[in-house]
């Protein structure tokens, strides 16, 4: 993680406004300054998840929080895990999907994110054999 | 359990508990089908009073077989599986209750492998269909001819889940079976019927595990029942040991592996889609009478004996000088319990213990070992005592390196076997022997006739003698070969050292490339790289082990919960895809207190949806379905379209683990909310939790009282009066649309007919109900006899009680078929008389041996094991062959270890008694010096009158008694 000059968050209005080129100690400091927030999305951490894809995943979320308003977080948690799913579990959804979480995404640092072979492309190669 | 290697391993090590089936086909007469009567003796010389059956093992072969043509449309599958039925049903003749169970919704334990199951049929359906597309296009170009593709939708295996409208055709179909039968088979007379269809929660084996268990537990329940549960998953062994019925057999197909399938394209035996030709077919037989016979065996049957089980079990784990008094019904559920560390469907096997290594083997023994310590069993009544189970994993876990060191070099030299035999066979395919000179071969075509052949007697010899030399030198060079390939695998390295070291590598290329496998547990460090490849967490991560331990742990409380007390929690799962180490179950006290009580199973249709591909969406209304792909939907995560599989060390996808995102309950029914009132009312009905129903026919004991019930309508539900039907217990009430007598059934499928006078009657059951909190004792009842032993005891040698006579069947007096005098007069009359003295399969002994008094003379003919036949030709050498020798064909002792004669030793001598038995007519013949040795258990019994009579001429049977049973000891 880079260090940088940390912008201050006093609403959460700021908060939502996240800029695409921050990077994780940012969002750092933003649950610093926003417990409760904080804290409620934390409830949506499932069971099997680990410390680093937690952190990711929240950040996602946080980042994206600001354009799915209540109704809506449900879809916000969907996207959260179509992403994570992409990038820890090596699921892949259709392109269109994909596209729209990479973008919503970007800036997010993943440190040595695992590397699969899905199941298309094993059968692929036991068929070129 | 999803474990097709711990029946093998079972079966291999246990090889008693197997008897085959004897089954009475149906006889033809002038083209009119006889249908076998049911209600005679069963021909397997035991009786059964119940038979369960998880109907999910024979739906699957019945609409999507492997081994022959699939059935065309949904008519024909229901048709099967009706004939399936009838088929187990023939070879069981249960006496009191069928039961018939079909998969309801799962507990969510169970969701993930469903789910990772249907993502993979879908996928591979897929894949068939396009190979099969690409196969055919390619064939008519070249001129090929195929059968026309039958306008049939595929059939998308993944209907077979409750909530689907096949399943409710399925259950629907199922009604009017039953009602069909109980009004026209005799041998359904007097039984009661129970069916429970999918919309009854729960899997269909664990439905008929609380059946059981629900029934054992009052007080009207006859301790003897002797139960038979059909199905192949190796997980009834251990639900029929947790019963604790001292009378349980298992009943399955026998697994024959290879067996050959018909080409997916164009239906014919004997090579597979990727080698189609598109040839015409060949005429079967001279007229082609043939044509619809499978060239293979049908599927037989084989039956597990639990009984004999338990005493293998009670040998292998009785322990001497206990500081506790040793109870060999708690030690099998402690061997129950170390089986579910070794795989189970609920939760991955521990890396450590591979059933092919003996995993269970060693647990035994690291138990025997431990059981000292621990001050107790490791369980009871399906609880888990889980200090001493952290003693057990402990000990595993001291052993764990070496295990995977050990695998390690096992695959080594496995490998290193094949390769071996590879090169082997390679060099075997090359022509033994080739002319040469002016023998030689030569093309067609060329310049020039062929040359007149000078002096070919001169020119055979050379050959002759060349080939000769060559042998000796190739005899030479492959000795010398093998020393050094010997010497190389001692040195353990094989580089430069062979002079065909080009070939070799040639053919190392041809070998599929290794799947790559960044854990290396046999290398230092396993663990770490263990956790971060497969959880991406660093060992020093000790709160996120924990918590993986604990699941694990809480896994193990909740899958023995299931085996003995039924479902604790239908929330509970398991949520990572891999297990934790042995070494890590560590300060386990703590760590499991209870489950979360009052939870509720899905719905089916909210099965539907968390264990579905997108792909097999058209089973759901239109507005559940877009659920599944629109990109913008709160649920969207569950369906990816492609996922990863880690090989996790095996060769195929197939194998490897699916690695699929679990499902987040919370938001599924939140997303389901918005769609339910798009339901139809008949997807409402289909969505709703049903009930057990209950079928007799008329002339049961029971069936004037639910006539009466019908006729009061009354609207509470009513205890069945155990002493009309056999001690079983329940609940009744009113069916909607009810089965009743003398009110035809309507056919669901066209081809069958209406049942006009129908005699059965249906109704609603429940199983007994008990407090909550109730524990169902793991227990033998008071008053249930164990049945005689079968194994041979340990002290046998010095009891002076002569040779073992190993018993094959369910029957320990069980009557040697034999020839009388005017029986081997016909014999010899028919067969030739050159086949009679001087045969290839004559036995009589080398002249040599015999004067060298080395041959012992043997009274009733030798016999060569190897020729199934050889029994009827020493039968055949005249009537001076006295022919009732027991011993030497059940003592068949093959020196060769080799899974399949190990295991069949029994089989084969039962074989060869079975051929015996068709010489003579089969007989039902009983002993006639019959210890009356078991007491009596139902007035009407034939049990103390003797043998039937009317049994020896084979031809008239007495009528059944009216308790339906039949005694055979």
């Amino acid at each position: 993680m880079k260090e940088k000059k940390r912008p201050q968050f006093r609403r959460m209005d700021d908060a939502v406004k996240l800029d695409n080129c921050m990077a994780a100690g940012d969002i750092e400091e933003f649950i610093q300054q926003n417990r409760q927030l904080a804290e409620r999305i934390d409830a949506y951490r499932s069971l099997s998840e680990t410390e680093k894809h937690w952190k990711c995943r929240r950040e996602f979320i946080l980042r994206n929080l600001s354009d799915y308003q209540d109704p809506q977080l449900d879809t916000l948690l969907a996207l959260s895990m179509v992403w994570a799913n992409n990038v820890f579990l090596g699921c892949r959804y259709s392109q269109e999907l994909l596209d729209k979480v990479r973008e919503m995404a970007d800036g997010i640092v993943v440190e040595d994110a695992p590397v699969f072979k899905t199941r298309d492309e094993i059968i692929k190669q036991q068929q070129r054999r | 359990m999803g474990v097709p290697a711990f029946f093998r391993w079972l079966s291999r090590k246990y090889c008693s508990i197997i008897v085959h089936c004897m089954e009475e086909k149906a006889k033809e007469c002038n083209g009119v089908r006889i249908p076998v009567d049911t209600s005679k003796p069963n021909p397997n010389e035991v009786e059964f009073d119940n038979l369960y059956l998880d109907m999910n093992g024979i739906i699957h072969p019945c609409t999507h077989p492997e081994d022959k043509p699939a059935p065309k449309n949904e008519d024909e599958m229901m048709v099967a599986i009706f004939e399936y039925i009838d088929r187990l049903f023939n070879i069981v003749r249960p006496r009191r209750v069928l039961y018939m169970a079909i998969d309801g919704v799962a507990p969510r334990a169970k969701m993930n492998q469903q789910r990772s199951r249907r993502f993979r049929a879908s996928k591979e359906g897929v894949e068939l269909q396009e190979e099969k597309q690409k196969i055919r296009e390619e064939i008519f170009q070249r001129g090929g001819y195929l059968p026309n593709e039958e306008i049939k939708e595929r059939f998308d295996s993944n209907c077979i889940t409750p909530g689907t409208e096949f399943m409710d055709n399925l259950a629907k179909c199922l009604r009017y079976y039953v009602a069909d039968r109980l009004s026209n088979d005799p041998g359904w007379r007097n039984l009661t019927v129970v069916l429970s269809d999918a919309s009854a929660p729960g899997e269909g084996e664990h439905k008929i595990m609380d059946y059981i268990r629900r029934q054992r537990a009052q007080p009207n329940h006859d301790p003897n029942t002797h139960h038979c549960l059909c199905g192949a998953d190796a997980d009834l062994i251990m639900l029929g040991l947790a019963t604790h019925e001292p009378n349980f057999t298992i009943i399955r197909e026998e697994f024959k592996p290879n067996k050959p399938r018909p080409c997916a394209l164009c239906g014919q035996m004997g090579h597979e889609l990727k080698d189609c030709q598109g040839v015409a077919r060949e005429k079967k037989g001279e007229f082609d009478q043939f044509a619809d016979s499978p060239p293979v065996s049908e599927q037989e049957f084989i039956f597990i004996r639990l009984s004999v089980l338990r005493e293998y079990l009670e040998k292998e784990l009785t322990m001497a000088s206990l500081p506790f008094p040793f109870n060999f019904e708690r030690s099998v559920d402690d061997w129950v319990f170390m089986c579910f560390f070794v795989g189970n469907d609920f939760l991955p096997h521990l890396p450590s213990l591979e059933i092919r290594e003996g995993a269970i083997d060693r647990l035994v023994g690291i138990y025997k070992d431990v059981v000292h310590r621990t001050g107790g069993y490791l369980t009871e009544n399906g609880f888990v005592n889980l200090e001493r189970v952290e003693m057990i994993m402990q000990a595993v876990g001291v052993a764990e390196d070496n295990i995977f060191k050990k695998r390690k070099e096992d695959d080594e030299a496995f490998k290193r076997r094949m390769k071996e035999k590879k090169k082997r066979l390679k060099a075997e395919q090359a022509p033994a022997f080739l002319p040469t000179g002016q023998f030689a071969p030569e093309a067609l075509g060329r310049r020039g006739a062929p040359q007149p052949i000078h002096n070919a007697r001169h020119t055979a010899f050379e050959m002759r003698m060349q080939g000769q030399d060559q042998r000796n030198k190739d005899a030479a060079q492959s000795l010398k070969a093998l020393m050094r390939n010997g010497n190389q695998a001692l040195a353990g390295s094989s580089v430069g050292m062979d002079p065909r070291g080009q070939k070799r590598k040639a053919e190392d290329s041809d070998s599929e490339p290794e799947p790559e496998d960044n854990v290396r547990l046999w290398e230092d460090g396993w663990k770490q790289r263990y956790y971060k490849t497969k959880f991406d967490v660093d060992v020093g991560d000790d709160a996120f082990r924990r918590k993986v331990v604990k699941s694990y742990v809480e896994g193990l409380c909740w899958v023995l919960r299931y085996y003995y007390q039924g479902c604790a929690s239908w929330k509970w799962y398991f949520p990572f895809h891999y297990a934790p180490f042995a070494s890590d179950f560590k300060d386990l006290k703590d760590m499991f207190t209870d489950f979360e009580t009052g939870t509720q199973p899905f719905k089916p249709l909210e099965q539907l949806m968390s264990v579905f591909p997108a792909a097999s969406g058209n089973f759901l209304p239109q507005t559940w379905r877009a659920l599944m792909t629109d990109p913008d939907s709160s649920i969207i995560d569950f369906y990816p379209e492609d996922f990863a599989i880690d090989l996790n060390g095996k060769k195929y996808a197939w194998q490897g683990v699916a690695l699929l995102p679990f499902v987040d309950e919370r938001r599924l029914r939140a997303a389901l909310e918005e769609v339910y009132p798009d339901l139809t009312p008949e997807e409402r009905k289909r969505n709703s939790l049903g009930s057990d129903v209950m079928f007799v026919g008329r002339s049961h004991p029971l069936c004037d009282f639910l006539i009466e019930l019908y006729r009061a309508e009354s609207k509470e539900g009513s205890e069945i009066p155990p002493e009309l039907c056999h001690g079983v217990q329940g609940t009744l009430n009113l069916d909607e649309e009810p089965i009743l007598p003398d009110k035809p059934v309507v056919s669901p499928v066209p081809v069958l007919r209406d049942i006009m006078q129908n005699s059965a009657i249906g109704i609603k059951f429940k199983d007994p109900q008990y407090n909550e909190g109730y524990v169902f004792k793991a227990v033998i009842l008071p008053g249930a006899k164990i049945p005689s032993k079968v194994l041979k005891p340990g002290d046998w040698e010095n009891s002076n009680r002569g040779p073992w006579k190993p018993q094959l069947g369910f029957n320990p007096n069980r009557q040697q078929a034999h020839l009388d005098r005017s029986a081997f007069r016909a014999l010899s009359h028919s067969i030739s008389r050159q086949q009679h003295r001087d045969g290839p399969y004559s036995n009589a002994p080398p002249p040599g041996s015999y004067h060298q008094g080395q041959h012992r003379p043997r009274p009733h003919g030798g016999h060569i094991p190897s020729y199934p036949n050889s029994r009827q030709y020493d039968a055949y050498r005249g009537p001076h062959a006295s022919y009732n020798p027991p011993q030497p064909y059940a003592r068949l002792q093959y020196s060769n270890p080799g899974w399949n004669r190990a295991v069949q030793g029994q089989a084969a001598a039962y074989q060869q008694n079975q051929q015996r038995a068709h010489i003579a007519q089969p007989t039902y013949q009983q002993p006639q010096q019959r210890p009356h040795q078991q007491p009596q258990r139902h007035e009407g019994q034939m049990g103390g009158q003797g043998p039937p009579q009317g049994y020896l001429s084979g031809r008239h049977y007495p009528l059944p008694p009216p308790s339906g049973r039949y005694n055979w000891n």
